[in-house]
C-alpha cells in the first residue's frame, strides 16, 4: 500500500518526542529574560530596537530575517541530544563521521578543464601531481547534450567546456595511465540519459584494461531535474521517462559497480540557475524521496539503495546561512530516512555531499575579488561538514578555468585544510545560539517547500506541470531586480564600482577547432571499421529496453562494447520514447 | 518619424546545445519591461534562427551564449543571414560568457553589440536601442 501522506505528516506522526531534556533550566532562562529586557530598554538604542530584525539580501540567498543578537531565549527548549548529539551519531547534525576531518580530510576534487581527450589526460595527471585526491571529469557541451562531435548541432562546441567523449575509445584516451582502481573519479554526467550512455563507456574502458568493475570508485550525477528543468536543449524526453532512466541506472550500478555512487542529487546547478538555497535543498530531497519510493516499489531494500546516494550543493556568500544549511539538511535527511523509510543502516541516514562554491556570485569586474569570495564560501563548506569540495576559479566569468586559476583554487583548499587549523575540531560553530537557531529555521523552511512539492503531486509532477519552471523564473526576476536596485550589493559591480572598470589581462582558453576536426576524423574511421550489424542489433536492444521496460543501462553497455556512439544512442532513446515539449518559463 | 516609433521586435535564441538559460530568461523580461516585443525561440540551429527571424520579421536577433564556440556559430549565423537577405535588415547582438577578445571579432563578423556577464539591464536595453538606431541610419 502506498502512503499518500506528505513527508511532514509522516514525520509528525512517527517522530513522537521522547522525554525532553532541555539544556537551559527555567530559573536561568527567567534570569536571562529579565536581563535581556533591561538591556533592550536601557542600553540598546531606539533605531537598533526598531531594526531588530533585518532581511539580508544576497546572491541566491533565502531572505531569512536575522535578529540583532541571538541568545538562549531564541531556543529556550533546546535539547542537546535530540537536536545535535555528537558527530557520527544520530541525528548527524554535527557531521556524519565521529572524527570528521581529523579522520579523513575532505576530498579535493577540482574540475578538469576543457580540450581534447589527449589534453585532458595530461591535465588530470597534472591535478594528481599537485595533490588532488579525486578527479572530476567535465564533459564538453556536445557530450553533455548527447550529440556526437560530427553532428551539425555540435559545430563550434567540441571540446569547449570539457572533454568530448563520442565512444568507449575516447574514455581509454582520457584515463590512459591513470590508476582508476585507486583514484575515485566523478564523471559529470548531469542527466539520467547521458549517464546511461557515457558511464557504460567508462565501464567498457575498465573492462579493456582488465580492471574489474568491483574495484571502480567514483560517482555520476544522474539527476532528472538537470535533464528536464535546469538545462536548455533542443530536444527533451518526458520527466517521467527521465526519472525512470535515473532509476534504471541506479539499479544497474548498485548491482554491478558496488563502490560507485550512482546518483548525486544536484542542487548546485538548480540553485545556480536561479533558486534560493532552500528550494535547492527541497527539490533535491524530494527527488531523493521519489527515488527511494520507486526503488522499494521495484523490490529493493531501502538500505541498499540509500547507501550510495549523495548530494551536490552550491555554497554562496551568506556565510552563516550556508553553514547552517548543510547542518539542517543533514538532520532532515536523517529524519526522513529513519522515520519515513525505516532505514536501519547509519550510512543510509547520512547526507553525504560534494560542495562547489557559487559560480553566479562571481563577477567579471575585478576578477581577483573572486578569489576572496570563493575562499569564504569554501570555508563555510568546511565548517558545514562537506565530504568533498570544488572551489571555483576566479576567471569563471571569462572562460573555463585556466591552469593557473585552477591551481590557485586548489591552493585555496589546501591553505584552509593545512594552515587555518579549522579542521582540527568537529563542527566548530555548533552550539552557537545563532547557528542553532538558523539551523532549526532552515530545516523547517526546507520541510515547508518539500511539503508544497508533495502536495502538488511530487517532484516529477511539479517538473512536468511547469510549476517549478515558473517558480525559478520568478526568483531569477526578483534577484535581478535586487541587483539592479542595489539591494544586493556586489563589490566592484554595483557597490564601490571602479570609475573605469578595467578588463584585466586574463589568459583564457581560445577555442581550438582542431579538436573538433580530430574528433570528426576519429568518428569517420570508427564508423568504417566497426561491425555495423552488431551496432544495429545493440541499438534495437536499447529501443526494446526503452519500450518494454528492460534496464536501459544494461542495453547501453552492450552498445558501448559495439562502439555505438553517444549520438546514436541518444537518437535511439528519442525514437523509442518520443519527445517532450518543455513548459514555458513565462 | 513614424517609423522610429515602431515597437522593436526581438528574436531571442541560443545555439542548439547551449545548456544555460538563465541569461535568456532574464533578458526576455528586461526587454519586455522596456517595451519591446520578444519572440522566445530558445535552443535552435543557426538555420532555424535565420528562418524564424525572417518569418517573424524581427528587428533584432539576440543570442545568448555561455558554452563557447560563439565565433564559429556566430559566423555561421551571419553567413546564413546574408544568404537569406536579412543581415542588412536586422541587428544581431550576442550576450553571455565569452573571452574578451571575442567581442572585437564578433563586431567584425557583423554583430551590432555584445554584452559580457555583469552587463546591467540598462546597458543591454540601451545597447540594443543604439544598435537598432545605427542600423536604421545606415539603411535609410
Amino acid at each position: 500500500m502506498s502512503d499518500q501522506r506528505t513527508t511532514r505528516e509522516i514525520l509528525e506522526e512517527r517522530m513522537a518526542p521522547g522525554e525532553p531534556v532541555p539544556l537551559y533550566n527555567p530559573a536561568a532562562l527567567e534570569k536571562i529574560k529579565g536581563e535581556f529586557d533591561r538591556w533592550l530598554k536601557s542600553i540598546v538604542t531606539e533605531p537598533d530596537r526598531k531594526n531588530w530584525s533585518v532581511t539580508p539580501h544576497s546572491i541566491l540567498g533565502s531572505e531569512l530575517s536575522r535578529e540583532l543578537i541571538y541568545s538562549p531565549l531564541d531556543n529556550p527548549e533546546f535539547d542537546y541530544l535530540e537536536r545535535l548529539a555528537f558527530s557520527g551519531q544520530e541525528p548527524y547534525t554535527r557531521g556524519i563521521h565521529p572524527s570528521m576531518y581529523r579522520g579523513r580530510t575532505f576530498t579535493i576534487r577540482q574540475l578538469s578543464g576543457a580540450g581534447s581527450p589527449e589534453y585532458i589526460n595530461k591535465r588530470l595527471k597534472m591535478l594528481l601531481e599537485h595533490g588532488a585526491t579525486g578527479l572530476n571529469l567535465a564533459l564538453d557541451v556536445a557530450t553533455v547534450q548527447m550529440f556526437d562531435s560530427d553532428e551539425p548541432e555540435a559545430l563550434g562546441q567540441v571540446g569547449t567546456v570539457g572533454v568530448p567523449i563520442d565512444c568507449a575509445g575516447d574514455m581509454a584516451v582520457v584515463f590512459k595511465d591513470i590508476p582508476i582502481d585507486r583514484i575515485s573519479v566523478s564523471i559529470v554526467t548531469h542527466y539520467p540519459r547521458n549517464t546511461a550512455i557515457v558511464f557504460p563507456m567508462y565501464l567498457v574502458m575498465a573492462e579493456g584494461r582488465g580492471t574489474p568493475w568491483e574495484k571502480l570508485a567514483g560517482s555520476v550525477q544522474n539527476d532528472f531535474i538537470m535533464e528536464n528543468l535546469v538545462r536548455g536543449a533542443c530536444e527533451y524526453i518526458s520527466p517521467r521517462d527521465a526519472f525512470r532512466i535515473q532509476c534504471d541506472n541506479i539499479e544497474f550500478i548498485r548491482k554491478h559497480v558496488p563502490r560507485w555512487n550512482y546518483v548525486t542529487l544536484n542542487g548546485y546547478n538548480l540553485r545556480e540557475f536561479g533558486t534560493s538555497g532552500i528550494t535547492e535543498m527541497a527539490v533535491a530531497v524530494a527527488n531523493g524521496i521519489e527515488i527511494i519510493k520507486e526503488m522499494t516499489r521495484r523490490g529493493h531494500d531501502v538500505d541498499s539503495v540509500a547507501a550510495r546516494l549523495a548530494f551536490f550543493w552550491s555554497l554562496a556568500s551568506d556565510f552563516f546561512e550556508e553553514v547552517a544549511r548543510l547542518r539542517a539538511v543533514r538532520r532532515l535527511w536523517y529524519r526522513i530516512m529513519k522515520y519515513r523509510f525505516g532505514a536501519q543502516s547509519p550510512r543510509s541516514m547520512w547526507m553525504r555531499c560534494h560542495v562547489q562554491t557559487s559560480g553566479s556570485s562571481l563577477t567579471r569586474e575585478e576578477p581577483m575579488n573572486n578569489v576572496i569570495r570563493a575562499a569564504y564560501q569554501a570555508l563555510a563548506a568546511i565548517l558545514g561538514g562537506c565530504q568533498s569540495l570544488h572551489v571555483d576559479s576566479y576567471d569563471e566569468a571569462y572562460s573555463v578555468p585556466s591552469e593557473e586559476a585552477s591551481v590557485l583554487a586548489l591552493r585555496t583548499q589546501q591553505i584552509i585544510e593545512a594552515e587555518s587549523q579549522v579542521t582540527q575540531v568537529v563542527d566548530p560553530l555548533g552550539g552557537s545560539f545563532y547557528i542553532e537557531t538558523l539551523t532549526d529555521q532552515i530545516e523547517e523552511m526546507i520541510l515547508d517547500e518539500l511539503d508544497e512539492i508533495e502536495r502538488r503531486g511530487g517532484i516529477v509532477e511539479v517538473v512536468a506541470s511547469g510549476w517549478l519552471h515558473r517558480r525559478i523564473a520568478g526568483y531569477i526576476e526578483r534577484q535581478h531586480k535586487m541587483v539592479a536596485d542595489g539591494d544586493i550589493k556586489v563589490v566592484g559591480g554595483n557597490y564601490f564600482r571602479a570609475a573605469e572598470p578595467k578588463i584585466p589581462d586574463i589568459w583564457v582558453h581560445q577555442y581550438d577547432d582542431s579538436v573538433g576536426q580530430r574528433m570528426r576524423a576519429k568518428l569517420t574511421s570508427l564508423r568504417r571499421r566497426r561491425d555495423q550489424g552488431q551496432v544495429t542489433k545493440c541499438l534495437d536492444g536499447l529501443k526494446t529496453a526503452c519500450q518494454k521496460g528492460g534496464n536501459v543501462m544494461a542495453a547501453c553497455v552492450d552498445c558501448a562494447r559495439a562502439d555505438v556512439t553517444e549520438g546514436e544512442m541518444r537518437r535511439a532513446f528519442v525514437d523509442a520514447l518520443g519527445r517532450w515539449s518543455a513548459p514555458s518559463y513565462m | 518619424m513614424a517609423n522610429q516609433k515602431k515597437i522593436v521586435r526581438v528574436l531571442l535564441a541560443q545555439f542548439p546545445l547551449e545548456t544555460h538559460t538563465k541569461g535568456m530568461i532574464t533578458v526576455a523580461g528586461l526587454l519586455r519591461d522596456a517595451g519591446m516585443e520578444v519572440v522566445l525561440l530558445g535552443n535552435a540551429r543557426p538555420e532555424e534562427i535565420v528562418t524564424a527571424a525572417a518569418q517573424e520579421d524581427v528587428d533584432v536577433i539576440a543570442i545568448s551564449s555561455y558554452c563557447g564556440g560563439e565565433l564559429v556559430l556566430g559566423g555561421k549565423l551571419l553567413e546564413l543571414a546574408q544568404e537569406e537577405g536579412i543581415k542588412d535588415r536586422a541587428v544581431f547582438v550576442l550576450g553571455g560568457l565569452f573571452p574578451p577578445a571575442s567581442a572585437a571579432k564578433l563586431a567584425e563578423l557583423g554583430f551590432g553589440a555584445t554584452f559580457p556577464p555583469s552587463s546591467s539591464g540598462e546597458e543591454i536595453v540601451s545597447g540594443i536601442k543604439r544598435a537598432v538606431a545605427a542600423r536604421k541610419r545606415s539603411s535609410s
